[in-house]
């Protein structure tokens, strides 16, 4: 697909953007987030702080009450979404009963891009056997998925997610209950998919120490996003201190 | 009880033989459809449409215009009513088929004693009469078997993305909504196919312990599709061959053969595991 992309236009842009609970109280508000191609983002913040709302937002998944969201430059529509692979939070990625393969589960992110009434095809198996072998999980395909580890299960979900060559990748907390084994190899593996294959990434996560490690540039959310820039910049600044700051009224565990 | 002789006769019988003609579609269609309807969590739909489908034939009977078609409006308005309600975030999605499945049954009784009885037994309505199928009614039901299994291959990829996750389908740019109604409507098809043969009350049980069945021995999806109607339509020959030898009631007899095999297999599986 031509993006017709100029070098320096994001590729997601959020403008003012506020989304409101059920009842009125707000999950973020005045949120402005720019990101550009072969960013590696990582979204830092507290339980709570509205870190899923944000991303959700950018997936269509919730509609902002004020405020614009563009993707590729333009009003977000189900076109654009297919130029983005989601792994959403473990809690929610899927109940493991379900009688689907790994390989199954991988041609499951070829769906949307092949479009109505077309047939999966050859094609669709080759792209999801390397996607497959970039996540080190090939060996795995005939497998039901509800008979894999953690690690491995959130691999699964990363290739389906990265089958469809995305231009944005997008990870909810995606090392939450993983070891920290699995938990090195995964960073390993994002920074591969980041510089040698060129995903933009977005991850959230309260793992300020690897995030820091791991991404080009850090945002901040509590409600609001009061920082967004280079990570060296995050690190000298106030930000990381007033991330461990904020009041102790805001570490409940209510998610959206 | 039956003796050998006489079964062999009876098989021999055209009412015999379409009923098991019937059986099988009705197995069929219920069977491959159940797969979504119990991974989608929405095993309760067959229960709400299926009575709702009930207060649509009372009407039809009331009205004295053909019943199946009435009730067929019914159940598609019913089945957008229970879509809406479950997509609904407001209301809880099981609450939302109990409240149609009371207004179904409720207002289906009241409009049979308005016209006191109209000529039919509720008990044919409720519990089907198989052995009653005419070659009509299995012209229709093959009619519909082709229209639903074409619709579902013709979506196939896309129904099994927003079954596996509504949510992960929608992220990247599927029109889940349209799916959600999709499979409801292809429901309330068939359980207005399979109400003449096993009635209201067991057309949910076909809906839902096919794939019950199924998905605890399917080692991926496309085996789990192809073995819930294997099961299906085992059940319903062995129920209407266990019907037919000890003279009881075919609709239950099928339903509870469903349910010893689901049971069967779930045991076969504990044993294996050991």
């Amino acid at each position: 697909m031509d993006l017709n992309l100029g070098a320096n236009q994001p590729i997601v842009e959020l403008e003012n953007v506020r989304v409101d609970y059920p009842g009125g109280v707000q999950a973020i508000d005045k949120v402005n987030l720019e990101i550009f191609e072969k960013d590696l983002i990582g979204l830092i913040g507290p339980n709570g702080a509205g870190k899923s709302t944000l991303l959700g937002v950018i997936l269509g998944l919730i509609k902002p009450n004020h405020g614009s969201v563009r993707l590729f430059g333009e009003a977000l529509k189900p076109k654009n979404l297919r130029l983005i692979g989601y792994v959403p939070q473990k809690a929610q990625l899927i109940d493991t009963s379900f009688p689907a393969t790994v390989d199954e589960t991988v041609l499951l992110g070829r769906v949307p891009g092949a479009g109505l009434f077309h047939r999966l095809n050859k094609e669709d198996h080759l792209r999801a056997e390397e996607a497959m072998k970039i996540l080190g999980i090939d060996g795995l395909k005939e497998r039901r998925i509800g008979q894999l580890s953690g690690g491995q299960f959130q691999r699964v979900f990363i290739a389906k997610a990265i089958v469809d060559k995305p231009k944005l990748l997008i990870l909810d907390e995606p090392t939450t209950g993983v070891d920290s084994l699995s938990k090195s190899e995964f960073y390993h593996t994002l920074s591969h998919l980041n510089r040698d294959l060129g995903i933009t990434i977005l991850l959230s996560s309260h793992d300020i120490g690897i995030v820091t490690k791991l991404a080009n540039k850090i945002a901040c959310i509590n409600r609001t996003l009061y920082f967004c820039g280079p990570t060296s910049e995050f690190e000298t600044s106030s930000a990381l201190s007033k991330l461990y700051d904020y009041p102790a009224g805001l570490m409940t565990h209510d998610h959206p | 009880m039956t003796t050998l002789n006489e079964l062999m006769l009876l098989l021999q019988a055209g009412f015999v033989q379409r009923a098991f003609i019937i059986g099988l579609i009705v197995a069929v269609l219920s069977s491959i459809l159940s797969v979504f309807i119990v991974l989608k969590r929405v095993s309760l739909i067959g229960d709400g449409l299926s009575h709702t489908a009930f207060g649509g034939l009372a009407l039809g009977y009331y009205l004295d215009i053909v019943p199946l078609w009435v009730a067929a409006v019914v159940v598609v308005l019913g089945s957008l009513g229970i879509t809406r309600a479950i997509r609904s975030t407001r209301i809880s999605s099981d609450a939302a088929v109990a409240v149609f499945l009371q207004l179904g049954l409720s207002s289906g009784i009241v409009l049979i004693s308005l016209a006191r009885g109209f000529g039919i037994s509720i008990e044919s309505l409720l519990f089907g009469s198989i052995l009653l199928v005419n070659l009509d009614q299995i012209i229709i039901a093959s009619v519909i078997l082709v229209g639903v299994l074409g619709v579902i291959f013709l979506f196939y990829k896309e129904l099994v993305y927003t079954t596996f996750s509504e949510t992960q389908a929608r992220a990247s740019g599927v029109q889940t909504w349209f799916f959600d109604y999709l499979v409801a409507i292809l429901a309330g098809v068939v359980v207005i196919a399979a109400i003449p043969i096993v009635g209201v009350l067991l057309i949910s049980a076909l809906l839902v312990l096919p794939a019950l069945t199924s998905i605890q021995i399917g080692k991926s999806f496309k085996q789990t599709i192809i073995m819930s109607p294997i099961f299906g339509i085992a059940s319903a020959f062995l129920g209407l061959f266990v019907s037919l030898i000890f003279d009881i009631a075919s609709g239950a007899t099928i339903v509870l053969m469903a349910m010893a095999i689901f049971v069967a297999v779930l045991g076969a599986k504990r044993v294996s595991a050991r």
